[in-house]
Formats: C-alpha cells, structure tokens, sequence
C-alpha cells in the first residue's frame, strides 16, 4: 500500500467527489455558460466547507510542540511505527497530534502525577554520596508525640548525617535459606521501566519532552553527523536503541565516555525510549478522541473493534457468543464518538 | 484555620465505603442502627458515570479516572528495610497495580471479579505445617518467619461466606472438592451452592477441563476441574437486601489488567450490591468526598471518639460515633492508625530480624513473583481477542495443586501451599493492555528493535484476531509473613495535606518463587496432555537482585486478626485490641491467603486482591459490632474471646 500523508488523502478525497458532483450536476440550460460558471462556482464553495468541516473535525494542528520538536518528532514516531507494506503507521494515524495533545494536558503537567520533592532521579552519580533527606515536618512531629516509636533500629533508612540514607549506590548482603544475597540498589538497580515509581525528576513531563527530544537531536548530531530527520532509517532506529541501552554509539572513534548521551543530564535515555515508544503505541491505538488512531487505522492494522460488540452496524452478533468462538471474526470498528452518538440518539 | 463542623453522633462511623463498609454499613442499618459512611471519592453511579464514557482507555485504563488520584496521596515502596523508599509517582502501563479505589466502592472499581474461597489450610496454615512437615519446617524455609493462623477455622467462617456470596451474587458451581463434604478438609467445602450459575465456558476452558479429567493430580487422585469463580453475575438477581442486579452483558472493557468500571452493575462492587440497601433503610449517612485524616482518641487513649476529616471545600469535620469501622484499603487503614496513635507500632529491627509491635506487621502479596520461572506453550485454538468479554468467567480451575492438597515431602527446593490454577478465562484486552503491556519493552532476544520499527509491527497485526492462543502459568506458592516486610509511616513524603504517606517495605519471600520451580513441571504436564506445542519452561530468575516494583498493591497483611496479642492486633470479632469498640477490616486483615496463580492466555494472570477471605471476616465484625451496641450500655467487655 502506498502511504499517503493524512492531509494527501483528504486531497484526493476531495477531487473525486468534485468530479462525481460535476458529472451528476444539475444543468440549467437557459443559463448556459453563466450558469455553468454558478454551478462550477457552487460545487466549489460547497467544496471549501466539506474541507474546513473535515479538517475541525480531525486533529492537524499543534498546541504544544515546537517547530523544532514537530518535526523532528514526525520522525521519530514514523520510525517506531513505519508506514510499510502491511499497513499504514504512526503518520497515517496522526500520532503526533496524539502525543501534541497529550503533552499540552494532564499528561505534561503530570496532572495526576505525585510530584513532591525529595526526587531521586537514577542517574544521580555515585560520587554524590549518599543521599541525605530531612524528614517531614508532620513525621518529626508524630516521632515526638509518639515517643519515637517509629525511629528505625540499627540501618533502617534513618534520616540525618549520623545515619545516612544509603541510596543510590549501596549494596548489603544477608542470608535467606542458608544462601548469601547481596542487594544492590541505586543505579545499577533501577526500578522497572515504566513502573509506578520509575519517574523520580522533578520536572514535569513537558518540561522532560522538551529536554529529551533536544538532548537527543544533539546526540544525533553529534555521533551521526546530522539531524535526526536527515538519517537513514536504519540510523534512525539505532538512535532510540541507543537511547534504550542507556550507551551511546560506540563505533565513534575515538569512543565517547560511557555516559556521554549529550544533553540528557540526569534523565536515564531508556526512560525516555520507554515514554517515545509507549506514546507512540498509543497515538496508534488509543480512540480517535484523543487525537491520534485517526480514522481508526490503527484499530483496523490489529484487528480491534473499538466499542462494536457485534452489532453496531447491524451484523446482528453478539459479544456472548463470540466470547466463546473458537475462531475469530472481524469486525469493522467504531469509535467512542460514534458509540455515544449512537447510544443518545445522535443528539 | 476555620472552625471544626461537628457532626451529629452516630452508632457506627464507617472509614471508607469499599466491600467491607458496604457489609456492615448494610448490616448494621438495616438492624436499625445510625450509620455514617465516609469515602473520600465520589458515589460512581454506573448507569449515569460508566455507561458511555468507560469505553475509553486512554482515560479510564491508563489515565485512571475512576481512581484515587496521587497528588492527594501517594506511597512508597522499598524491597527491603536498608533502601530508601521511593514514592509511587505516577500510573503507567503495563503496571497498574499500585492504583487505589476511589468513592463508593473503592478498589472494586477496576477488578476483575476473581471471588473463590480460601481453602480450610490457609486458615490452620502454620499448625498444619508444623504438624505434617515438622515443627522447625515454617521457619527453615522462610527467613525471619512471622506466620500465624488465623484465631478461626474454615468451618467457622463457613456460614460467612455463605452471606458474602448472596449478597454479592458469586458465580460458580462448588469448589472442585471431590467430596463437597465438611470432612474433606483440603478443599473449600461448600454448605450450598454459589448463588449463580457460572459464565459460558470457553472451547480452550472446555479442553482444559476434559484433560485434566482424566490425569492424575499430585495427590494421585484425578484431577477436580471446577468453573471459575466470578464476582460477575450470570444472570438477573436479587440479593437479600433486596438490591436487583443485572447480569453481564460481556460488552467487555472488563478484564485483561482489570482496568474497567461495570456500566452495568454486574461486576460485585458495594455500590451496586450492599450501599443501595442502605440508603434505602433510611440509617445511613454517605459522605463523599470528605479525606479522614485522625481517628481521635479519649483522654486515657482507649477509646476512639471521632473521626476527623476535611471536605471538599477543606473544611475540618468532627464525626463522633460509638463504633468505629475501619474498611479503608490495607496500609490506608494502617497508616490512619499510625497517624493516630492508635495501638503499638510495628517497628523492624534489622539487627536481629525481629520486630515489636503490630501495627503495620505481616505485611504479604499475593501477586505473581517477578522471580521464580514459567511455562508456556501454544494452542491452536482461536477467538476473539478484542475486549476481554468479562473479567473472571468463562474458564475452568482446579484446587488440587493448592494448599496441602498434594504432600510437599522432599520437595527440592522445600516450600509449602501452591496454587489455584485455571484455564480459558475470556480472551483479550484493550490495546493498552495487549499491546502495551506485551510490546514496550527495551530491545531483547525476541525483539531485537523493542517494541519500534517494521519487524515489530508486522507482530501486531491482526493480533486481536488469533487463530491460535498462548497458554501458560507464572505459578506461585503463597507468600509467607516475613518480620522483615511491613507498612510504617514514610519520613520524607507527605499527603496533600501534609501527613506522612505509607511506606512499604516488601520482597517476595523464597516460598514464592520456590513453589514456582516445582509446580511449572505439574502445569507443562497439562499443557502438553491439552496438545499445546511449544512448551517451555522459563528460567529460574533470582532471588534478590532488583529494585523493583512489580509486587504492586495486591497486598494483605499489616494488621492482623489472631489469638496471640503479641503478634497480632485484633481479636477473632475483629475489633482492636484494648480498643474494643473499634473494628477493622480489609483485604489485609488475613494472617495468609492462597496464592493464586493461573494457567491463562496471559501469563502471570492475578489473584483479586485478597477480597476472598476479608468479605467473610465482614460479616464477622457485623456481628460483633451488634454484640457490641447491644450490650454497650453495660460497659462489658463482650468480645474478649
């Protein structure tokens, strides 16, 4: 299949509908060429609102990206879901105004994220030595009221410099059915990517976009000679690897030192891998509400059915029985909008 | 700082408004008692919140909506006493498990529906162990043991079962007991029936069931496949509060990483089952919206007088009540305490790897392990892998690799328990769960390129319309109470309000992972009877080598019931003790649990969180809270035994 950028389609859309309009015209014949002129300049007009209808109704503009970002943003989505011989991808789906959009909101304000200090991010070197963090002031007090019941024995995480919070960079070992384990925490033990507590920054998750994407534009120019736009595919693809490793190119000769990813300062690149690759994901197949999965190409690519249980376009199915089918049935799918449409009696 | 709104004194003030609440709360209203009932979330009514806008996963399943929102609280998790705790900062995919109800009905919100009943060997877990394997064993095979058992047999909270079924409309067909009989002590016995029939049965289910029909168990008997237990009514009912309930529609939006709200009351849930009938007896006060943030004690600190919370405007409210109910999810419950000075803190000392006190003690999982190994193998049957129909029917489950059902003699490497194991629950998920929880992961030896380029992509298509399916187990064996996990207060972060949140000290204990090793061999022996091609048994991981999170909030423990005073905090009737008029309950409320682990098209499908046993122990406290107010006048201490 060819792809074809969103607004190409539409384009094309457009031109076969003017001639379909042109070829079943209503003719005025004592008009003649005047009215031939009206009619062509009313197919035209009528034209010119089907567009702007069409494009209110579907997502091409940017809130929060900047001119930068967009575009080297296009190209990395593109490259995590390609426009290929299977299928349309991040392009056709409009994953960038998905990810636009979700960084303009709740999800780059982090609204909904627990964002107090003290922050701990990964990457925190060694040298730092350990972490030491004052307790809260509602905590001290209850130690005093309550006559520190909760004081930690021994090494059990206690605050202030006589007792330090071995963090990050700390080992112990102990024994547990009769075999010695050393725990290792800190950086070589970082939490799960994508885990609940794998975004220790404190800054926002804009604010994280926003020096990511330049920290890895300036990697990319700095180890493969150019914008990340300009590279082959296969570079491309083995930017975000690298970004996914945490290690920079090494073919570079000389090589750099082992934690030279440009720019990215304290954020761990694989967390931001992990946040390009899941947002992109769900431009790709979250519901056309929030921008992306436009005209449900990425619905249709896997196979989903959005909210058509079997009967939205009177297929006359039902969810029950295929529940217990032993063989799959497709189903063409329908979205969260056209599903409250349908279920209010399209008021 | 405004003035404190004194409330009106009631018989009982309920914390929360999940499950637990929903049971005493009715029960206690409907006996003619005042009731007030305060959850710091909404009241979600399914038919106006849920019916049009749940169908959105962005919103619902990733976003969390319908749940407890972190900036108002958040807490911290570490793997052991040493480490610092670092705050759950936000909800990602795949790994939702740290996301905590909100309102009405609390963490039912996004269940499952797994509703099965521990086995009569939970209850007498540590006096069947030391009787059967020796009396040293628990403590050889679990480091720094802290197990105890529960203060009441099985046959004891037999009849609250019964209660808690009927009112929650429970879906099966007895419990794979070959006997159903109150003498065949290894399997649930069940004096009637579950109140519904179970869900349609799905063609991988059916194989299942008739190929371990005919294979015998460890135990060397056959195999005793039963339907699964679900939480989701089968058909039309009426529990015996009078609170109709409509059956599944298997629209879907339910299952998978049980991320999904009902839109139509079938998934069990307080709100649709318990709280309506209490509303309707006229006894009962809901307040919603409203944070509690101290329980207030008299001044000889025995007696708790008030429950203080702040309303959506941040007002401070002064709830004053005879009884006190806590039903808050487990270290909310726990942490409220701490906050207010209530009984003795659990305090760990590392040194000797013991503790004193018992507030925040025994705290356990039961989610699958990280560690421990797996099993998989390839079906070729098909489906329908898009919206998973309903979250806990459809599939069939065996009992007889659970518990002590099976002898765990010379047994290399040694554990105790095991699991429940089913197969051909309804398939699929939202493309958040699938895709996601699957796909976005660092470049492997699978995929080389993670989850980016052409060569992933291809993976995913058509993949919600399989013409085969995967079949497999991440098993488990229950994890056993440690001195070394627990819940305190955390030093550094607070709540939105400026009190300590909770922290948690928790790893999986090596029964876990050990129990895994032995029973993926039991489970590739099923698969490769039901024909699977492809089996393969994962590698062992190892114990104690990561930071990591995956345990989630499927936890229990932390407050525990029990016959000795010292290791636990409350009697058999549930209430605190010294405190006798304060009751609690939860999914933590359990000294053990059974693990659950699940031959399912996913692997590592998961246990509801603990739900099984805490119902019961609900009608248990409503009843002694009615001995409590019946007798309250007398200052007699009823519930001493």
């Amino acid at each position: 299949m060819v792809s074809q950028t969103r607004r190409e389609f539409l384009k094309l859309g457009l031109a076969a509908a003017a001639s379909a309009a042109a070829a079943s015209g209503i003719e005025i014949p004592l008009l003649g060429n005047q009215n031939s002129n009206l009619q062509n300049q009313l197919n035209s007009a009528n034209t010119q609102v089907t567009n702007l209808k069409t494009k209110l109704n579907t997502v091409t503009g940017f809130v929060s990206l900047n001119i930068s970002e967009q575009s080297l943003l296009e190209s990395i989505v593109e490259t995590i879901i390609p426009s290929d011989s299977t299928g349309p991808g991040a392009k056709e789906a409009g994953v960038i105004y998905f990810i636009d959009r979700a960084l303009a909101g709740d999800y780059g304000q982090s609204a909904n994220m627990f964002m107090d200090a003290p922050h701990n991010p990964p990457r925190t070197p060694a040298s730092a030595g350990p972490l030491t963090v004052k307790p809260s002031t509602a905590w001290a007090f209850l130690q005093n009221y309550q006559q520190t019941a909760y004081l930690p024995a021994g090494g059990g995480g206690g605050v202030g410099a006589a007792n330090p919070i071995p963090y990050p960079g700390a080992s112990r070992t102990y024994t547990a059915g009769g075999t010695n384990y050393t725990v290792v925490y800190g950086v070589t033990a970082s939490p799960r990517v994508g885990s609940g507590i794998n975004y220790q920054y404190p800054v926002n998750m804009r604010e994280f976009w926003r020096i990511s994407l330049a920290a890895l534009q300036a990697y990319s120019k700095k180890y493969y000679s150019g914008n990340y736009q300009t590279l082959s595919s296969a570079n491309q693809l083995q930017v975000l690897k690298d970004l996914w490793a945490n290690t920079p190119k090494t073919q570079t000769n000389p090589p750099p030192p082992a934690d030279d990813l440009t720019g990215f300062s304290n954020i761990l690149p694989s967390d931001f891998a992990y946040e390009l690759t899941f947002m992109t994901w769900a431009g790709f197949l979250m519901d056309p509400l929030y921008g992306g999965n436009q005209n449900m190409v990425g619905w249709d690519y896997v196979g989903f059915n959005g909210v058509n249980f079997g009967n939205f376009y009177g297929e006359g199915l039902d969810q029950k029985t295929l529940m217990v089918a032993s063989s799959p049935t497709k189903l063409k799918p329908a979205s969260l909008a056209q599903y409250q449409q349908q279920a209010t009696g399209g008021a | 700082m405004s003035t404190v709104i004194q409330e009106t004194p009631v018989d009982v003030v309920c914390l929360g408004v999940g499950f637990m609440s929903g049971v005493v709360a009715t029960e206690l209203a409907l006996a003619g008692n005042s009731v007030v009932g305060i959850t710091k979330g909404p009241y979600w009514d399914y038919v106006n919140d849920y019916s049009t806008t749940k169908y959105d996963e962005w919103g619902v399943g990733l976003g969390r909506k319908y749940d407890s929102p972190l900036p108002l609280q958040s807490t911290t998790i570490r793997n052991d006493s040493s480490q610092f705790a670092l705050p759950v900062r936000r909800y990602t995919m795949p790994i939702q498990y740290h996301a905590l109800g909100h309102g009405v009905g609390g963490a039912a919100q996004h269940y499952g529906g797994g509703m099965g009943r521990f086995g009569p060997w939970a209850y007498e877990m540590a006096k069947r162990t030391s009787s059967a394997y020796g009396a040293g064993f628990l403590a050889s095979i679990n480091p720094q043991d802290d197990t105890h058992d529960w203060p009441l047999t099985y046959a004891q909270y037999e009849p609250y079962y019964v209660e808690w079924e009927k009112a929650h409309g429970i879906c099966g067909n007895y419990n794979g007991s070959p006997t159903n009989s109150s003498s065949d002590v290894n399997y649930p016995w069940m004096s009637q029936n579950y109140p519904l029939p179970p869900h349609p049965m799905t063609p991988l289910a059916q194989l299942f069931q008739s190929t371990v029909q005919g294979m015998t168990a460890p135990n060397g008997q056959k195999y005793n496949p039963f339907p699964s237990v679900s939480a989701l009514s089968s058909q039309p009912y009426t529990n015996q509060y009078g609170v109709a309930v409509n059956p599944c529609v298997y629209d879907g939006y339910c299952g998978g990483l049980c991320d999904y709200a009902c839109e139509t009351g079938a998934k069990a849930n307080a709100a649709y089952r318990t709280i309506p009938a209490a509303i309707k007896s006229g006894n009962f006060t809901l307040v919603t919206n409203a944070y509690i943030y101290r329980l207030e004690l008299n001044p000889s600190g025995n007696q708790v007088v008030a429950a203080h919370y702040y309303d959506a405007q941040g007002n401070d409210h002064r709830q004053p009540g005879t009884v006190f109910f806590n039903g808050m999810w487990g270290y909310n419950m726990v942490r409220l305490m701490l906050l207010s000075g209530l009984g003795t803190p659990y305090v760990y000392n590392s040194g000797t790897g013991t503790g004193t006190g018992t507030v925040g003690r025994g705290l356990t999982n039961g989610y699958t392990p990280y560690r421990g190994t797996n099993v998989s193998g390839t079906v070729n049957i098909g489906g329908n892998s898009y919206p998973a129909g309903n979250g806990s029917g459809g599939g069939v489950s065996v009992f007889d690799l659970m518990d002590d059902n099976f002898s765990h003699t010379n047994i290399s490497p040694p554990f105790i328990g095991g699991g429940l194991f089913g197969a051909g629950g309804y398939l699929g998920g939202g493309p958040g769960n699938i895709t996601f929880a699957g796909g976005v992961s660092a470049p492997n030896a699978t995929n080389p390129n993670g989850a980016m380029g052409s060569a992933f992509k291809v993976t995913q298509q058509n993949k919600y319309l399989p013409t085969k399916q995967s079949v497999g187990a991440t098993p488990f064996a229950p994890d056993l109470p440690t001195f070394m996990n627990y819940i305190d207060l955390d030093p550094h972060y607070t709540d939105a309000y400026g009190d300590p949140v909770s922290r948690l000290t928790y790893d999986w204990t090596p029964n876990t992972y050990n129990g895994a090793t032995y029973l993926v061999n039991q489970i590739k022996a099923i698969l490769t009877q039901m024909g699977a091609t492809s089996v393969t048994v994962g590698a062992t991981v190892a114990p104690y080598s990561a930071h990591n999170d995956w345990w989630g909030h499927h936890l229990r423990g932390g407050l525990r019931i029990g016959t000795d005073p010292n290791a636990g905090t409350a009697t058999a009737w549930a209430a605190l003790s010294g405190y006798n008029q304060l009751y609690y309950n939860s999914n933590t409320s359990g000294f053990n649990y059974f693990a659950a682990g699940e031959i399912t098209n996913t692997t590592g499908n998961n246990a509801t969180a603990g739900t099984h046993a805490a119902g019961p122990q609900s009608y248990r406290a409503a009843e002694g809270i009615k001995k409590y107010l019946a007798n309250v006048a007398t200052n007699v201490n009823y519930l001493s035994s």
